[in-house]
């Protein structure tokens, strides 16, 4: 894999910046030829890793670096959000059945559900105290 | 770097109208609530979500429309949808919103037969 071939940013730990990389994403997946209808699939997906990596990975600090990496092949397009915490693993799936029953408590775990269910592979790697990496592809056209 | 959200509360007839701007997300939810709130405490019991095509909307914010649902259930109120892109449409599916609340394509078909 040449060089050319990946493109990386990083942003503060700041909400708000996520979409920078959203737009980022929109730019590549137009780049590689993806449907629109996948764009919007990436956008969200990003939005949600780099939003995790914000809050739950890095703690909101500032001055934390959450870094992405856009690595295109053949046949996927592979993102990774990496950032400098500790990760919150696969979590539980949430359950809209037991909110609605009268748990009132804010849903929480929305966000790794759609990761899941938006992109065609998702990794979750985590080297405690170090790093947390989620990696997801979109497989591309023939 | 700003979440920005605009919310502001109309009625047509009986329904209590809450026209949503800009980022539905964690950050925001305050605004989106005291809306809800606000509509609850004069007796609204149907109330139509109308989003901007350009909302962003991520899972933080998905979790409050969930939570103002839920609430909705336990105060016999209906709430119903409308404005959502067509990706977003997926993603209230995707999460199993649309088995508590109706999506409609547009404000008219939503106000019909409310």
């Amino acid at each position: 894999m040449g060089s050319e071939n990946s493109f990386d940013l990083q942003i503060p730990s700041v909400l708000g910046f996520e979409k920078v990389v959203v737009d980022f994403a929109a730019s590549v997946g137009k780049v590689v030829h993806l449907p629109a209808e996948r764009i919007e699939d990436l956008k969200t997906a990003v939005a949600e890793a780099c939003t995790n990596a914000i809050e739950h990975g890095n703690k909101m600090k500032p001055h934390a670096r959450v870094s992405v990496s856009f690595t295109i092949e053949e046949s996927k397009l592979q993102v990774a959000v990496q950032d400098e915490g500790m990760g919150i693993g696969q979590a539980t799936p949430p359950s809209l059945e037991q909110t609605m029953a009268g748990k009132k408590e804010r849903p929480r775990g929305w966000g790794i559900f759609l990761i899941k269910n938006l992109m065609d592979e998702v990794e979750f790697e985590t080297r405690p105290g170090r790093w947390n990496v989620v990696r997801m592809v979109v497989r591309l056209q023939e | 770097m700003s979440n920005d959200i605009e919310v502001t509360i109309h009625n047509k007839g009986d329904v209590a109208i809450i026209n949503i701007k800009g980022d539905v997300t964690a950050v925001t939810a305050e605004a989106i609530e005291e809306a809800y709130q606000e509509v609850s405490l004069v007796g609204s019991t149907k109330i139509l979500l109308v989003f901007a095509k350009e909302c962003y909307i991520n899972s933080g914010g998905i979790a409050i429309l969930i939570s103002i649902v839920s609430e909705s259930q336990d105060n016999k109120q209906v709430i119903r949808i409308t404005g959502l892109s067509e990706h977003f449409h997926k993603i209230f599916d995707m999460v199993g919103l649309t088995r508590y609340t109706a999506i409609f394509p547009s404000e008219a078909a939503a106000l019909a037969g409310f």
